[in-house]
């Protein structure tokens, strides 16, 4: 992962600041609790998810799904931002308890640039769960262009394209407090090299890192009946990316 | 670790046996793409935070393949150790907060009333849960993790909170939600 390309991971940054500054036999063991992805996924932005998200959508018995990946992409990478079409895209759904999938959408892409499409398979029964998946070859499926409602607003909807990165956080004092973590590059990489703050900035002085900047979403709203499937109203929601 | 290697060289064999077999119908979806071919996961992330902030970088190979199914066995014992041993926590934080955090889904009572939704709302308060936009998750986690949320004892005050409580633009009222591109 990118240092700052931190939805989930400024999580986990600002976690380990804490751990350092509590005690120095802390840092230590906190620096063997890399907050890093794994070397391919931080080399291959497009392999990582930056967030997922579920919320009820726009009526009680509708509920919208959201994946990002890609963050951080600058207003001047955004034109050329694109998702990877060899790469698979899923958002998975449980809803018997048990951390299976039952449901699951499979979006996949096509071309780049303004013109690149996209395809939201789902939600359907996979023909395999676990890590390795192929495609499902029946079900509902939503094409279009990238950047564009398509769908139904009372059916399945679906979005995928360049919005702006709705995660938040103060990095940038994070890497004042644990300089050790800063990147190599950019312009976080210019701050002091030893520690030169123990705690997070008041509000008025604090900054959300991710000002301006933007992600690539992938956005899905149907009726939450279509996720429980006339069984426990209960769901678990993940999301994935397989190559 | 060795468990799992065992079951995705089987998945491996297994699918490669179902390609093979499948060569000659040439099956393709809807968009062209080859149902035969086999995709292998390399990323995988439910709650925010898990991963990240939990688990050694040398086990996010493991939780990126992995599956919910097995988040508790895999990964609970590595959760609580951070709490209670990295963020110097109570036992019962340890606990608390790996009830919720595993298996890593993010957990939607689609029944409850909308305006109760947010991220672990389903567990602290019965209510829709999921992850909204606007949720500061991570104030979130840093309340739980150094501050006063779940235990009063070993907080730290000045690493509760990163001040910066919402996003740099609105979120839309309508589909797709998020804010337009920069």
């Amino acid at each position: 992962m990118r240092y700052s390309h931190t939805r989930a991971r400024g999580w986990f940054a600002v976690a380990s600041v804490a751990a350092l500054t509590a005690t120095f036999a802390i840092a230590q063991r906190s620096n063997a609790s890399d907050h890093q992805d794994t070397p391919e996924v931080e080399l291959s932005p497009r392999m990582d998810v930056n967030d997922v998200y579920a919320f009820p959508g726009s009526s009680a018995d509708r509920i919208a799904l959201v994946l990002t990946t890609s963050s951080p992409i600058t207003p001047a990478q955004s034109s050329a931002a694109a998702f990877d079409p060899n790469l698979l895209y899923q958002l998975k759904v449980d809803n018997t308890g048990d951390g299976v999938e039952d449901k699951v959408f499979q979006i996949t892409f096509s071309g780049s640039g303004a013109n690149q499409q996209v395809a939201v398979r789902g939600p359907v029964a996979p023909a395999q769960t676990g890590a390795m998946t192929t495609l499902v070859s029946s079900g509902p499926v939503v094409t279009g262009t990238t950047n564009t409602n398509l769908g139904s607003a009372t059916g399945i909807q679906a979005f995928a394209g360049i919005r702006d990165d709705p995660f938040f956080l103060d990095l940038e004092q994070f890497f004042r407090i644990v300089p050790d973590r800063k990147p190599v590059s950019g312009p976080l990489s210019q701050l002091p090299d030893q520690p030169s703050a123990s705690a997070f900035r008041p509000a008025s002085q604090a900054v959300d890192y991710l000002r301006g900047i933007n992600t690539l979403a992938i956005v899905i709203e149907l009726p939450s009946a279509m996720l429980t499937d006339g069984g426990s109203r209960k769901i678990g929601v993940w999301g994935t990316i397989s190559r | 670790m060795q468990i799992q290697r065992r079951m995705l060289a089987a998945l491996g064999a297994l699918a490669l046996v179902a390609s093979v077999a499948a060569c000659s119908d040439d099956d393709n979806d809807i968009t062209g793409i080859s149902t035969d071919r086999v995709f292998v996961q390399v990323e995988r992330l439910g709650n925010p935070l898990v991963s990240e902030v939990f688990l050694a970088k040398r086990n996010h190979g493991f939780h990126n393949a992995g599956r919910p199914s097995t988040d508790v066995a895999n990964h609970t014992t590595e959760l609580k150790a951070f709490v209670t041993t990295v963020a110097g926590r109570d036992p019962s934080v340890a606990n608390t907060l790996a009830s919720v955090l595993l298996p890593d889904m993010l957990i939607v009572q689609t029944d409850k009333a909308a305006n109760t939704a947010g991220w672990l709302s389903w567990a602290l308060a019965n209510g829709y849960g999921g992850r909204k936009l606007t949720d500061d998750v991570v104030d979130a986690g840093l309340a739980a993790l150094f501050g006063s949320l779940l235990s009063p004892n070993n907080v730290s005050p000045g690493l509760a909170t990163d001040n910066v409580n919402q996003n740099d633009k609105p979120f839309l009222a309508t589909f797709p939600y998020l804010a337009a591109a920069n």
